[in-house]
Formats: C-alpha cells, structure tokens, sequence
C-alpha cells in the first residue's frame, strides 16, 4: 500500500437527551426496562393518535446551540422520513430535514496539543427507533420499542477530520460538552451517544473520492478500529483496480472489519415532507434568550480558568476537566480552603482519584466530605505533618474514620517543627562528623543529603524535613 | 416528464403488483402526474414554501411522565407476541 493516500472523515453523532419523557409522547425515556414497558400508543404507531412536543427537548437543542456555536433558529420544521422496519412501527421517523433547529457550528478540538476547528453543518432533532433482536429465534425478530420516540439530537459535522485520532478528539470533546451542559448522559455503552463515520480517501490534496457510511458506533474504540479498517480497504480497493460503491457498511466489533450491509438493490428512498401532524416550530428571541442562561461553564472556559488563574498545571488541569463532577468537586474544595488550587489539584488526581478507582465511587460522592479533605491537605501544606502521613492518613478521612486532627494525633504523626528541638538534634548529629562537614565545606553538596537524612532518623522519621535542612545549612555554612 | 419505475414505486409501497399489471399502473400514473403538473404553469419563484396554512406555533407540552398504557395494552394488537415482545418475520439487514 503506497502512503500518498490521506481520509476524508465527517461523523453523525446521535446524542439522545437524557429527557423524563420521549420527543413526542408521555412515555419514560429510559434505559434497561423491561420489554415494551415505555411505550404507549403514540410510541406504538397506533392510528389517530397525535404527538406532543416535549419542550425540554427543544430546551436542549437550544443549549447545544450555544454550546456549540451555532446559528439557533428560530423557524425549524419536522418532516417525515419515510422507510419500513418493524422497529418503527409509524412507518416513518419524525425528523427534520429541510429546516433544522441549528445550523453551521463549530468546536475546536485538540489534536496532540494543537488546536484544529471542526465545522458542524447542523443538528436536528428527531425520534430514535426500536429494537429489533434477531438472535432469540431462527424464523422470527423479536421487537421492543421502549427507545421508539427517544429524542435525539443528529450533530452532523463538515467532512473536516482527516484520522482516527481526530475523529476520537471530535467525538470526546462533543462528549465532554454534551455533558457539560447536561442535555446527555455519554453513556456510549448504552448507546445515549453513538457515531456513523462517512470516510472517503484520496490522494494527498486531490479529488474527493466516493465514500462510505459506517453504521451505530458507540465506543472511541470502535470508531478508531473502524476507521482504519476501511481506509486501508478503500486504498486497496483503489490500487487493485476496483472503485469504491457508495455503501452503507456495518462495523463486526468481533472482527473489527467492515461489511457492506445486504440491502442495496435500491438506494433508499425516504420521500421527505413536512409532518402533517406538527405545525412548524416558530420560537421567539425571548425563548431562545432564556436557555442561555443554562448553559454554564463550557469544559475549554474552566480549563483555561484553572490554569491561568489557578496556576494548576495543564495536563492535571486536563484531567480535572474531562468531567463535570472532577470540576465541581474541585472548585467546591477550593472556596473552602486558602490551601493552594495548584497543591489541591494535584493531591485530587493523585491520590485522590486513586482511591476512587479503588473503592469503584462515583467523584460526586466525595462532594460531601470535602472539608475533611481540605483540613487534611491544609495539615500537609503547613508542613504540620509529612507528605507522607498525609497520603497514610488519606484514606481514613474518605472512608470516614475521623477528623484529620484527630486521626492526626491518634497516629502521633505530627511533624517536629520546633526549631529549638530541632537544633539541639541537629547539633548532636553533627558531632565526629568533621571530615563530612569539611566536606561540603570543599563544595561536596551531596553530603547535604547525607546529614538530612541522619538527622531524619534522629526524630525517628518526624522531624520536618525542610526546617531541618534550613539549620543544617545554617550551622554547616558558619 | 422523467419516466416512471413502477417496479421501485410497489417495492417502496410494499405492495405486490402482477406483472401484466405493470404497464397499465405505470400509464395511470404517468396521467395522474401530467395532471398535477398542470401546477408547474404557476411561477413560484418568488413565493416561499408554505409548510402549514396555520400562523400558529407547535403545540408543546411539559417534560413529565404520564404512563397511559400497559404492556397488555400494547401488545393486543400484535399479530403474535413472544413475552413481551411483538413477534415478526425475520428481518436482518
């Protein structure tokens, strides 16, 4: 395979927003019910039954709009795409085509530190169809329709990513948003978030090639696996001779190869129009003003915030940012303590996160113990106990076995800084050392560590260390 | 006028037509459409697409939950049903 070639990579996102009740109907939206438990006859294609709009829904497609920088409109209609599947019992899915809610966005994404800004053409709001389960039974598909008439909102980005690592950057900063802004739970494994990949390749700055569509993926994995699959299949397509189809393709998560799907003696034909059943949404400036209140803080706001005014730096910045909840606790800590943001910021993705991950907690449950933390760290950063201590002690206070003052003296771990204990310490330390001290008196710093360390074992491991180093540097420089 | 694919307007309107059928359904089309074609003398370059003839805006209602049907319910209608779920062909894409 000759390496002149490059991807030309554009993604549909579905986002379902987390919603008590579905676009059109009464109905839970919610995941992991029982068959066909949320589902009424609106859901179920019933005739003469009529959709609602859920106006939290259009709330939300109006805060993505902010969030992601787009045109929000205020005239958008929803059309019907006609196809038959037994999942879509209506026989159509309510869309919009012609006039979507938002138009041209863009985010800037981070690729290995530099900034590239991917264009968003639009997003629309739409119903999410059923499920149809075909391994139960040889002769027959099994349908539940809980999702049927889950909203979604379709990102539809410019074809404007050209790797598997932009594409993975593009899909988690729209994640991090997402979720920011609170319209969508991530949770990809569920499918609340799932991509279609449209990869074309061409030579090096050349012509646009034909390109295919990649089905429901909903995992970075899958999306990075499935990329690199089918650029290297449509080169070899190319340079064996052959020309790529345009194709719809499903991804085998098994293989981590792509297919074509069967059906293509007829392209899809779906006859759009204007539902019959919805009068076009018409909002006003004062209802598009409202929701901007909502948005709140983006994740690329906070990151700068901690790192220019909270002197944290960028890549632990990044991993406090990845997640609201890190953010929340995090600041929550902060306005509770003059302890350092910067020293905070790195006991919480240090041993902090650490212990989450061991105890398998959610990063909110710690919310509630944040006082405990911060006189802890507190006792660490004015030198009142070691480090040290301060990472035996950790653990304890999270898991509620006292205040750090008490934990503190119960342990007897506070710190020598008494410099009048110290020095006498120090002074014996020093005793038939002559050779030593004449030593780094010849320029032999490393006999620094030497006394630090002997005087260290004098206070049986309390004495603090920089207290200590600071007399030994007096008395060594007379 | 395009001519018409009559064999790909039944596959897309599930229905099974005969194939002697065929020309005599392709023809009745292709009148019906010469009729409505008749609209095309009207210029509309300058008129904006009318999507309903209301002034009004889509009715919406509250984010809340309201289970109005049972399971039972929503699946009496089904031809056959396996547990709770409706029971079909075989359908794989």
């Amino acid at each position: 395979m000759s390496n002149n070639w490059e991807m030309v990579i554009g993604l549909e996102v579905h986002a379902q927003l987390n919603t008590s009740s579905k676009l059109f109907s009464s109905s839970p939206n919610q995941f992991g019910s029982e068959p066909n438990e949320n589902v009424n006859f609106i859901d179920s294609g019933m005739p003469g039954m009529l959709p609602v709009m859920n106006f939290a829904c259009i709330e939300m497609a109006i805060k993505t709009g902010f969030a992601l920088n787009f045109n929000i409109n205020e005239y958008s209609v929803f059309e019907r795409k006609n196809y038959f599947y037994p999942d879509l019992p209506q026989g159509y899915q309510i869309s919009q085509f012609e006039f979507p809610i938002l138009t041209e966005g863009f985010i800037n994404i981070d690729n290995e530190g530099n900034q590239k800004k991917i264009r968003i053409e639009r997003a629309h709001l739409e119903q999410d169809a059923g499920k149809s389960i075909h391994d139960i039974d040889p002769k027959f598909s099994f349908i539940d329709l809980n999702r049927v008439g889950t909203p979604l909102l379709e990102i539809v980005s410019y074809p404007d990513l050209s790797s598997a690592e932009e594409a993975v950057s593009y899909m988690s900063s729209l994640r991090q948003i997402l979720m920011y802004i609170d319209v969508c739970d991530g949770n990809m494994q569920e499918g609340s978030l799932r991509a279609d990949v449209n990869l074309s390749v061409r030579k090096i700055g050349g012509e646009l090639g034909t390109r295919c569509e990649i089905k429901n993926l909903n995992s970075f994995k899958f999306i990075r696996q499935a990329i690199e699959y089918e650029f290297k299949r449509q080169i070899d397509v190319i340079e064996s001779g052959g020309k790529i189809e345009q194709n719809t393709m499903l991804f085998d998560t098994s293989t981590g190869e792509t297919r074509a799907m069967r059906s293509k003696e007829f392209s899809h034909d779906y006859r759009y129009f204007p539902d019959p059943d919805l009068l076009p949404v018409n909002l006003t400036q004062d209802q598009i003003d409202k929701v901007k209140t909502s948005v709140g803080e983006l994740p690329q706001a906070k990151l700068d915030k901690f790192i220019n005014d909270y002197n944290v730096d960028k890549n632990i910045a990044k991993i406090i940012t990845v997640e609201k909840q890190n953010a929340i606790l995090f600041e929550k800590m902060i306005s509770e303590t003059d302890v350092k943001p910067k020293f905070i910021a790195a006991w919480l993705v240090g041993d902090i996160f650490a212990f989450i991950k061991e105890n398998n907690l959610e990063v909110s449950s710690l919310n509630e113990k944040t006082k405990e933390i911060t006189d802890l760290l507190k006792l660490v950063s004015d030198d009142i106990i070691s480090n040290k201590a301060g990472k035996e002690i950790l653990p304890k206070v999270l898991n509620g076995q006292g205040k750090p003052s008490d934990i503190v003296k119960e342990l007897g771990l506070e710190q020598v800084s008494d410099s009048g204990e110290l020095e006498k310490i120090i002074d014996e330390a020093l005793i038939g050392e002559e050779e030593n001290i004449s030593k780094f008196q010849g320029g032999s710093d490393r006999v620094l560590g030497y006394f630090v360390g002997k005087c260290l074992k004098a206070t049986k491991g309390k004495g603090n260390p920089k207290l200590i180093n600071k007399i030994l540097l007096e008395r060594l420089k007379k | 006028m395009s001519d018409i694919d009559i064999k790909r307007i039944s596959y897309l309107a599930k229905l099974k037509l005969p194939h002697e059928k065929e020309e005599f359904y392709a023809n009745s089309l292709k009148d019906i459409i010469k009729w409505v074609d008749n609209l095309k003398m009207i210029d509309t370059s300058e008129t904006e697409p009318l999507h309903n003839v209301t002034e009004k805006t889509v009715s919406i209602r509250k984010d809340e939950i309201n289970k109005s049907n049972s399971v039972d319910d929503v699946l009496s209608n089904a031809p056959e049903r396996a547990q709770n779920f409706f029971k079909v062909p075989k359908v794989v894409e």
